[in-house]
């Protein structure tokens, strides 16, 4: 039975009509288009799913079609758009925190979500905030730098007003 | 080759911006309407035979467009390039719960598992084999009955000089046996890819694969095609460790391609099926004894490594051949009796994952060494240095080492490091609960592929009309960066900014064969071929511009970013000038590289070895907490040997991501299978190591020029695995006296030495507490 | 929703979260009324968990991972009844009680009755768990949580250990409760046990007795996580944590 939802992604208003019962993730690759979201393991376990939904990190594939319904949604498309890169995605790069880049979507939206919060963490409150996407090739130490990195010039960049 | 590093290879991964923005498109990243779903019936038993499958009422359920079976194979129906025995689909014998049965073919996801459920098959369970010793022994029922030796797959020994005699004249001798898991690669992006027969009637593949040439010959053969009727396309792989090293969804596509009317079909594995349908690293048991002197000089090695290869022989036995030409480590031993056993069992299908069998024996030969320090009274890493490999030794098996053997320094830069050094004072202050220990591991890592296997590759640059850089790779990449290392290798020869280049994934149709993304080859072999077809290349070039600079000779004219100019001037033409005086032929030049081999090793043992080797030496400083067991790593340094490091960035890259996977394989990475059923079978049952599970680690390049590399470098992407889990043992032995010889060294192993309780069966304690 | 795709039947779903009347975290005069879809991140950040049930938030910190915190509830933690739930230990140590409401009306049970078994609840059909309420007037200023999994986050719980106490001025406990997780077929607790506490400081002896009793009265099993060896033993251990500080008022 399809019914339509109606939400915002990435900052415009979208609808799609489909069974509500559907995965969020596969409403985004399939239906929307958006394969910067990646399925690793369809169970919550990895992480490489992950979206913003009202500005908090959440895994699409254990998000039903339905909850989205009047929800902001941002995916990694979303965080830079076709403009400059997101500080997150410019340390990212510049540090050597992109291997394969299959966890990569999910790292960047969970720490763009993460920073919002806690402009200034640890490097513990880092990997925290991290455990839950898991990556198989950087052992996760430039991941955790790049994200050091960015709250350190997001923080300088906002002080210089 | 002794090039000087320029300005081009240093700089952040090319193709990181695409990925870091979502755009990067893998193989699974193609949708479209049109796509027909293939996926495979699995059988789910271990061992059976088959009589009979039953598609009728999965045919029948909606959205289905067809249910294949082996006999809608018009080949021979064999994978398995070393013995060709594999079916694409059962045709007779079910020997491992992931043997695929039957394939549909479906109008969407949905319908296609829907009717999965509905193939149904008769079948006569066989007894089946599920530990390699066992398999071994006379009246083991049989994997293969068409096997002459039985479960053995293959069996390699090395001998050198008298070991018994050897034995004898010790003054210590140290023995032990250790167990290590089968393990997962769980890359973030499972098995996928796409196919469809074309307009000219030819199979196109776009898959996720390490192997794109060797691919298309197995495809062709399985499928009874020529192999210019299939076409095989690479785009970056979300990570592969070897588990992508040859065929996945490839045949069971291009099956189901053969069969749509030129409709494309897409596959897609998902987590389970990747756990069940996948390689696996091979669970060993190795028997090791080691003698030395009381100087601490290693005199006798005896050991027999068994490696569980599951049910096919894929490259199960060249993984063991590995092993046993590493079972000696990075020491001179001159008196070995070394034995490998490759045993078919029922178990999960073994196969490449990085190290391909040198992590195993590494696990044995270091743990041996600790325990030979032990009794001798010697620091650990005094006896390693007392017996290091240098230019000019043989190692083990007999090698002559005539490249780069950085060993000895790496050894000696962690004897510097202040964690060494310091190592008591720290263990002292270990807070409640908590013993510290602090251990170390090293390691030698073969290059490339053996002797008798060409470790070649073919290299196509071009100038495009347009004025830009292509190259042409023809090596997968499978996260590790080496497309945009051949950019910039291209760059450094040509003076061109690697960003304004273009590379051409690998494509059966335009780039050259070039080996396997695989065996730490990647840089050296391909990025050799690449300096020759680029200074080809630019001498293709300045020969151009020579003519319409109007100077005398090549001499007078220089690559500069973007431009050939006349030297001491500002007079330049643009590249893309320069192109449109060349005809589209001419403009490109293609480079040959094989790899230093030495057929003179075929006597030692089969495949022959390697002749180029990188090293390591790794420290790891653990905490284990008393009450519940588990073990912290909390440093980890890795000093490496693997030539000069020409990008330290993506040097760093491989060694951070090898720790991670060692750490994982030594404390917690167990994929159990019992009786031949998973029991780890998903992301919440096997598990890796997240992000609060790993230290920040230290990484050390030792530096020697390695004269046949690429600017003096070798491969680095296995080296760095095999030190962790070594480390970690003999820390723990360090820390608490006692060691584990079972790996995963998982919180209740530790609970159990602790209690001293050995090393009981571990049934037991299902039956006995 | 975990198991959902291998399900594949035709199921109704009703979505709970967007139901004002279950959200919230409100305080009266003697309760604390927590929603059914508190997710665990809004346990943690919540002040009145902070500063009423600071063990509840201890545990919560330790499920999962933050996207997982992010989307998991309380209710969904308790329905669920899985052995290994961590917010069920300081639960039944703060003996919350549960709200259940269905077309029939409203009633209300402790949670140590609500969980009936593994995976099993009270829960009849057509009714939905609206709240679980906590007595603000428990007396426990010391607590401590301590999980054990397969690694360091995104881990089911192989054994857990809560313990909330009331503490004299001397370091005398007056009152101490003890809950332990994925040692039994449901949180395991004991009033022996608890009475070992109750009148004395925490010592060595005292927890070595303590271990004693609860290894012999937990009934662990054999998973592809942990043995019932191991569970057996590492509860007992948990225990010993509390010996030099561990936990916090």
């Amino acid at each position: 039975m399809k019914q339509k939802i109606s939400f915002v992604l990435n900052d415009s208003p979208v609808a799609v009509e489909t069974d509500p019962g559907r995965r969020a993730v596969d409403v985004l690759r399939e239906d929307l288009g958006l394969t910067g979201t990646k399925e690793g393991c369809g169970e919550g376990e990895c992480g490489a799913c992950s979206v913003l939904v009202d500005n908090v990190v959440k895994l699409s594939c254990l998000m039903t079609a339905g909850q989205l319904e009047g929800k902001r949604v941002v995916t990694i498309e979303g965080i830079a758009g076709d403009g400059e890169l997101h500080p997150v995605q410019r340390s990212f790069v510049e540090l050597g925190a992109v291997q394969c880049g299959f966890c990569t979507p999910g790292m960047v939206v969970t720490a763009v979500g993460f920073l919002e919060v806690n402009p200034a963490p640890t490097r513990d409150e880092i990997r925290v905030a991290m455990s839950g996407n898991v990556c198989r090739c950087t052992g996760y130490q430039k991941i955790i730098d790049a994200v050091e990195d960015a709250a350190e010039k997001m923080r300088a960049g906002s002080s210089r007003g | 080759m002794k090039e000087d590093k320029g300005n081009f290879l240093d700089g952040p991964r090319l193709d990181a911006v695409s990925k870091v923005r979502g755009r990067e498109r893998y193989a699974a990243d193609e949708y479209s309407e049109e796509f027909l779903w293939a996926g495979a019936k699995r059988a789910l038993v271990p061992h059976a035979r088959l009589f009979a499958v039953h598609a009728s009422r999965a045919g029948a359920h909606p959205g289905i467009v067809r249910v294949l079976t082996f006999r809608d194979i018009d080949g021979p129906n064999r994978l398995g390039i070393v013995r060709n025995h594999q079916p694409v689909l059962v045709d007779k014998v079910i020997r491992h719960v992931g043997d695929p049965v039957a394939l549909v073919v479906a109008r969407s996801r949905e319908a296609l598992l829907g009717a999965l459920d509905l193939v149904t098959f008769d079948y006569e369970p066989l007894p089946g084999v599920f530990d390699p010793e066992e398999a071994l022994k006379e009246g083991a029922p049989r994997v293969h009955e068409d096997n002459e030796e039985g479960n053995l797959m293959r069996a390699v020994r090395v001998r050198r000089g008298d070991p018994d005699g050897a034995f004898r004249g010790c003054d210590v001798v140290a023995e032990g046996v250790f167990e290590t898991s089968r393990q997962e690669h769980a890359y973030l992006e499972t098995e996928a890819g796409w196919a469809r027969v074309d307009e000219n009637g030819v199979l196109v593949v776009v898959v996720s694969t390490q192997t794109p040439y060797r691919d298309r010959k197995e495809m062709a053969h399985a499928l009874g095609l020529g192999t210019d009727r299939v076409r095989v396309i690479a785009p970056y792989l979300g990570g592969a460790f070897g588990g992508k090293d040859g065929i996945t969804v490839q045949c069971l596509l291009g099956l189901a391609a053969l069969h749509t009317d030129g409709v494309p079909v897409k596959m897609w594995w998902d987590r389970r099926e990747s756990f069940l349908a996948g390689v696996k690293r091979l669970p060993a048991r190795m028997y090791y004894r080691l003698g030395a002197k009381t100087d601490g000089t290693f005199q006798a090695l005896s050991c027999r490594l068994y490696f569980d290869a599951g049910p096919y022989a894929g490259l199960t036995g060249e993984i063991m051949a590995m092993g046993v030409e590493h079972a000696g480590s990075a020491y001179r031993i001159p008196n070995v009796n070394i034995e490998g056993y490759c045993v078919y069992t029922n178990n999960a299908l073994g196969g490449p994952f990085r190290g391909f069998g040198v992590p195993q024996s590494t696990a044995g030969m270091e743990q041996v060494v600790n325990m030979v320090a032990g009794k001798l009274g010697m620091d650990p890493l005094e006896v390693r240095r007392v017996n290091a490999l240098k230019t000019g030794d043989r190692n083990c098996v007999g090698v002559e080492l005539r490249h780069s053997t950085g060993f000895s320094e790496c050894v000696d830069r962690l004897v510097e490091h202040r964690f060494w050094k310091d190592r008591e004072a720290w263990k002292a202050s270990a807070p409640s609960w908590k013993k510290r220990g602090c251990g170390v591991g090293c390691m030698a890592h073969g290059m490339g592929y053996p002797a008798l296997i060409p470790d070649e590759a073919n290299a196509r640059v071009e100038l495009t009309e347009n004025g830009t850089i292509r190259v042409y790779s023809g090596v997968s990449d499978m996260g590790q960066g080496n497309a945009g290392t051949y950019l910039r290798i291209a760059g450094e020869i040509l003076n061109q900014d690697p960003a304004t280049m273009e590379i051409i994934q690998p494509d059966t149709d335009h780039d050259l064969p070039s080996g396997t993304s695989s065996a730490s080859r990647t840089t050296y072999t391909f990025g050799n071929a690449v300096i020759e077809a680029a200074g080809g290349l630019k001498g293709i070039i300045l020969r151009a511009g020579v003519r319409s600079l109007g100077v005398g000779g090549v001499d007078s004219v220089e690559l500069v970013p973007g431009a050939v100019r006349v030297k001491g001037s500002a007079r330049q033409m643009a590249l893309r000038d320069v192109a449109a005086l060349i005809d589209a032929g001419g403009r490109s030049c293609t480079g040959y590289f094989r790899t230093p081999h030495d057929e003179s090793t075929l006597n030692i043992m089969y495949l022959g070895t390697h002749v180029l080797y990188s090293y390591g030496a790794h420290l790891a400083r653990i905490e284990v907490d008393t009450l519940t067991g588990r073990i912290d790593v909390v440093d980890y340094v890795a000093v490496t040997d693997a030539g000069r490091v020409l990008n330290r960035s993506v040097y760093d890259q491989q060694v951070q991501g090898s720790i991670a996977q060692g750490i994982g394989w030594a404390l917690m990475e167990d994929y159990i299978v019992k009786g031949g059923r998973h029991e780890t079978g998903d992301m919440a049952t096997y598990i890796v190591p997240t992000s609060v599970d790993v230290p920040d680690m230290t990484s050390v390049a030792v530096e020697p020029d390695e004269a046949t590399g690429p600017f003096g470098m070798k491969g680095i992407g296995e080296v760095v695995i095999s030190g962790c889990l070594p480390a970690i043992a003999n820390a723990f032995h360090d820390a608490c006296g006692a060691r584990i010889t079972r790996a995963p060294f998982t919180p209740e192993r530790v609970l159990s030495a602790l209690a001293g309780e050995g090393e009981k069966s571990e049934t037991e304690d299902i039956l006995c507490s | 929703m975990v198991r959902l795709p291998l399900q594949r039947t035709e199921v109704p779903l009703v979505c709970l979260e967007g139901v004002s009347e279950l959200r919230g975290i409100d305080e009266s005069a003697d309760e604390v009324r927590i929603g059914a879809v508190t997710t665990h991140s809004e346990l943690i950040s919540g002040s009145l968990i902070g500063k009423h049930f600071p063990l509840l938030r201890d545990a919560a910190r330790c499920i999962g991972a933050p996207a997982v915190r992010n989307m998991g509830t309380i209710g969904g933690n308790v329905c669920t009844a899985s052995p290994a739930g961590d917010t069920l230990p300081p639960l039944y140590i703060l003996g919350a009680e549960v709200e259940l409401r269905s077309l029939k009306g409203r009633r209300r049970m402790p949670i140590c009755e609500f969980v009936s078994g593994p995976g099993r609840t009270q829960l009849d059909p057509g009714e939905v768990l609206c709240a679980v309420v906590i007595r603000k007037d428990h007396g426990f200023n010391f607590h401590h949580f301590e999980k054990v999994g397969q690694r360091k986050a995104m881990a089911i719980s192989v054994a857990s250990f809560a313990f909330a106490a009331a503490v004299g001025e001397k370091g005398s406990l007056a009152r101490a409760r003890c809950a332990f997780g994925s040692v039994a077929p449901t949180v395991f607790t004991s009033p022996v046990l608890d009475g070992l506490f109750s009148g004395n400081p925490i010592s060595e002896g005292l927890l070595c007795d303590a271990a004693a009793i609860v290894r012999e009265g937990i009934s662990p099993i054999s998973d592809v996580r942990a043995s019932k060896r191991y569970r057996r033993r590492v509860a007992g251990n948990l225990l010993m944590r509390l010996e030099g500080g561990a936990g916090c008022r």
